[in-house]
């Protein structure tokens, strides 16, 4: 059985359909992408997976359970995170504290659990955070709030992680460091989705690639063939393009 | 067009004039001053220093730390405190009286806090709930007898301000900020109502006299007000700097990141009610058993919501102890300072006071000089 | 029966347009500076207040100015209160939502005493224009009905203020979209100073005639049109003018149905009780966005 099965997933804000009838399934231990143009729906999809939106029709099953309607926090206790496209950090607290929240149990009796400060490092080092534990996020450049982002969500322990365009504002060299973190976090058993609107930056660190377009799955398959596949092509042109 | 851009100078001047009044007062005064006593007070905080790091060590994971200076100025307070019917009969004044009735109202302070200033949730309402613990008790004393012992009127109080808070909460806290705050100002506007609407069963404008004071010797008053107010001072300092705390705090900074977080806002939004309600409860009961008075006008009218909320906005929303001190500053104003003046233009010029805080120190009056003096000793930032 | 329901329609229309006028300027200051302002109520308070002073004589034995002069002047003091109360205060604390909302609400207090301070705590009556006559078989003030015209007359008037002149195109626009509204020129400061002006004067206004009768002034009288002021803006959506004037009468014609119905006494519980229905139901009411964190 899969991990993630999505069937028949749409969304609509009112008249505009962000979400057509998509289907898709992501099995243990892949790393998935989800790519198209800006504007094709891909963060919704992450955002109908996460509970933040109310599904218009479809449903979303994960680790066995139907969790269509289930409230965001339940979906991450369940064992899915995700990292948004914009960051999100809070202010006032540092790193270490920032990643801290996120060990919490979701308990109004627990006064003194969570992580202890060994494992919030190690969930730091594991995006190369551990040194810069006490600083403030808004001491930190772009790409290192954009790994504190990961920090959390890893420090939920999740099985299913969706990373939205975690390589958006990187340069070359951050985004090879990404993608073999990424890999190792793969290793270490959790499966990933990643959207981005760029094939160049998956190419190398994906299983499969699924391609939306106008809120409906366009294509789906290895990232040699999608390459190539001229509907896709079409897509990029006439859309805003890579 | 000329016109138009002298506005918009205007528009971004009023943040310069207050940066450049800022500034002004920062070195023609604070400076100055602040050398001298950090000269004075550094010695002190060395002293102290031992001390300090040993309480750290044990319990400063349970309720922050301190420096050496600021352990010494806790312990003064509290000692001057408990000695205060030593020297309060001194001051010119009812101070012993203010005293008790400023500890009873620091408590509302701490409490509003711990729920409107940890979460961001303004909460209009507070004095429903300690006006349903004030009626509770008065309630079972004329309807069930005057002789209830307190072992049974106490829990039944402070349960009805909790069951007052669920029953506000739990509908309220769907809503985001300013709904939230208008359901609470609801709350007590209807509560008023109430009592003067089934006056017979509720008192109406003259309430109950019926309740027992706990004794009118003013220095035994006094200690029955203060102690109970040390004891939730120390337990809502646990809870405000325990993880709970942390949660609170991340619902004000950022509520999508908690439930990111796989923590439940809405449990943590009404366990933030739960722990006002309950020393809004014990805070009601020592009112009610101060002077064996229950009235609207004590207890629930909408004007004492907000002096709680003044008192914690002057000593420093967000920290639970800090508004201790500004309910102290307040009621001290109120009662003893202000004495002479009228009561319109005594309270008149209490919210303008607030007002100049709200404008100039938005993070409290009593917070700052905590800073303040934790900054003397040098090696805190 | 006809008699019975053409008390209420004329009844409800009276008091409708009233709450309109109290509604429209708090969603408009919302709307265009994400402020609520909580001092609101006691604007209105103001008016009615500044009003007496300048028509009888409370203070000054000698100052009675008459109807005619007094009505544009406490419309003018009470827009330049609410333009001082921007300028003044919450200019410099905007930036912040939940300091501006202690702020106003300390404001509203703190005028509240004012009142108390200089004139007391009774209540006082008074009417704008003396004297009764029937509409439609209803008896109805001229005080009421003079306060229907000029509702109207405001409401026609800001309408045609915000659609027609650059200077309203502007306040219509920052309420819209605030950082489109700078991207083209738009001064947003004076925007938001404007608007407050005018909300003072609809609040204004909105006092004179609100208490025409019953109930009187009192310095407490601030708590009830906030309140309703809320409740309207809340179901005709914040932000928006036409959902507001919408709401007022939606509220306004269900108040004199209850009262109709059940009596006087039942009028301020049952407006509190519609709100917290709309608010569980509707946050975002009919017209208007849902109120966003930051």
């Amino acid at each position: 059985m899969s991990l993630l099965s999505v069937e028949g997933l749409t969304k609509r804000f009112g008249g505009l359909v962000a979400v057509d009838d998509v289907s898709f399934a992501v099995e243990a231990g892949e790393i998935v992408g989800l790519i198209g143009p800006n504007g094709a729906g891909k963060s919704t999809v992450f955002d109908c997976l996460m509970g933040v939106h109310d599904v218009t029709a479809g449903e979303i099953r994960f680790d066995g359970a139907a969790i269509t309607d289930w409230p965001t926090h339940r979906i991450v206790t369940h064992g899915m995170a995700r990292v948004s496209q914009e960051s999100n950090p809070i202010g006032r607290y540092s790193v270490a504290a920032n990643i801290r929240l996120f060990t919490l149990p979701n308990s109004v009796f627990s006064f003194h659990g969570g992580a202890s400060d060994a494992e919030i490092a190690e969930y730091a080092a594991r995006v190369d955070l551990d040194g810069r534990l006490d600083e403030r996020p808004g001491e930190l450049p772009h790409a290192d709030v954009r790994r504190l982002e990961i920090a959390k969500a890893l420090a939920t322990e999740p099985d299913l992680l969706l990373l939205d365009e975690p390589f958006a504002g990187m340069n070359q060299a951050e985004i090879r460091t990404l993608s073999e973190q990424i890999e190792s976090f793969r290793e270490a058993g959790t499966t990933i989705v990643v959207v981005d609107h760029n094939m160049g930056g998956l190419m190398d660190l994906v299983d499969r690639t699924l391609v939306l377009h106008n809120g409906r799955k366009l294509a789906a398959g290895e990232p040699d063939d999608i390459v190539a596949n001229d509907a896709v092509q079409q897509a990029y042109l006439a859309g805003e393009g890579a | 067009m000329a016109d138009a851009e002298g506005r918009a100078e205007g528009a971004e001047g009023a943040a310069a004039v207050l940066a450049r009044s800022r500034s002004t007062l920062r070195t023609s005064v604070v400076r100055p001053v602040g050398s001298v006593a950090t000269r004075l007070l550094e010695p002190l905080d060395r002293a102290a220093s031992p001390a300090a790091a040993a309480f750290n060590r044990s319990l400063g994971q349970y309720f922050g730390t301190v420096t050496g200076l600021q352990l010494l100025v806790l312990i003064t307070t509290v000692l001057a405190l408990f000695a205060a019917p030593l020297w309060a009969p001194y001051i010119v004044g009812n101070y012993l009286y203010t005293l008790a009735i400023a500890c009873v109202w620091a408590i509302f302070a701490m409490a509003w806090d711990v729920q409107s200033g940890y979460t961001g949730y303004i909460s209009f309402g507070h004095s429903a709930l300690s006006g349903a613990a004030g009626y509770a008790t008065a309630l079972l004393v004329v309807n069930v007898g005057p002789n209830l012992p307190l072992w049974v009127t106490i829990p039944v109080s402070v349960l009805a301000a909790l069951v007052v808070g669920l029953v506000v909460g739990l509908p309220a806290l769907r809503l985001q900020g300013p709904y939230f705050s208008l359901i609470t100002f609801v709350a007590v506007l209807l509560f008023y109502r109430l009592t003067i609407g089934f006056s017979e069963f509720l008192g109406g404008e003259t309430g109950f006299q019926e309740v027992q004071a706990f004794t009118y010797d003013p220095t035994l008053r006094f200690y029955y007000m203060l102690v109970p107010m040390l004891l939730v001072a120390v337990g809502l300092t646990f809870v405000a700097r325990s993880n709970v705390g942390m949660v609170f705090v991340a619902i004000r900074e950022n509520e999508s990141a908690v439930a990111a977080a796989g923590l439940n806002p809405t449990a943590f939004k009404l366990w933030s009610f739960v722990m006002s309600a309950i020393p809004m409860g014990i805070g009601g009961v020592l009112l009610a058993h101060f002077s064996g008075n229950v009235t609207p006008s004590s207890f629930v009218v909408v004007n004492n919501s907000i002096e709680m909320i003044a008192m914690a906005v002057l000593g420093g929303i967000g920290s639970v102890l800090a508004p201790i001190g500004g309910a102290f500053l307040f009621v001290i104003l109120r009662d003893e300072v202000l004495h002479g003046v009228g009561h319109s233009l005594r309270y008149f010029t209490l919210w303008m006071v607030v007002l100049a805080v709200l404008v100039f120190a938005r993070d409290g009056v009593i917070r700052r000089l905590w800073h303040a003096i934790g900054a003397i000793g040098g090696d805190s930032e | 029966m006809s008699e019975w329901l053409f008390r209420i329609v004329i009844n409800g229309a009276m008091i409708s347009a009233l709450y309109a006028l109290i509604a429209i300027g708090f969603t408009m200051i919302f709307g265009v500076g994400g402020v609520l302002n909580l001092a609101h109520g006691a604007l209105i308070m103001a008016g009615a207040y500044v009003f007496l002073f300048l028509t009888r004589t409370i203070f000054l034995e000698a100052v009675a100015l008459p109807v005619l002069v007094a009505v544009p002047l406490t419309v003018a003091v009470v827009a330049g209160l609410s333009y001082g109360l921007y300028v003044g205060l919450v200019r410099y604390v905007e930036d912040d939502v939940v300091i501006t909302f202690l702020a106003t609400v300390i404001v509203a207090t703190a005028l509240t005493e004012l009142v108390l301070g200089t004139l007391g705590d009774q209540p006082y009556d008074f009417t704008v224009l003396a004297g009764t006559t029937a509409v439609l078989g209803t008896t109805v003030s001229y005080t009421e009905l003079l306060g229907f015209v000029v509702s109207w007359f405001a409401i026609g008037l800001l309408w045609y203020y915000v659609t027609q002149t650059d200077g309203g195109r502007s306040i219509l626009a920052t309420s819209m979209s605030e950082r489109g509204a700078h991207l083209t020129g738009v001064d947003v400061g004076s925007v938001r100073a404007r608007t407050w002006l005018i909300a003072g004067g609809l609040a204004g206004t909105a006092g004179i005639f609100l208490v025409g009768g019953d109930p009187s002034a009192t310095p407490l009288m601030w708590l009830h049109p906030l309140a309703l002021a809320f409740i309207i803006v809340v179901i005709g959506g914040i932000g928006s003018i036409k959902g507001s004037i919408v709401a007022a009468y939606g509220i306004g014609y269900l108040e004199t149905l209850t009262v109709e119905l059940l009596g006087q006494g039942f009028r301020g519980i049952l407006s509190l009780v519609v709100l917290v229905v709309v608010l569980l139901v509707l946050p975002q009411g009919l017209y208007g966005r849902e109120f966003v964190h930051g």
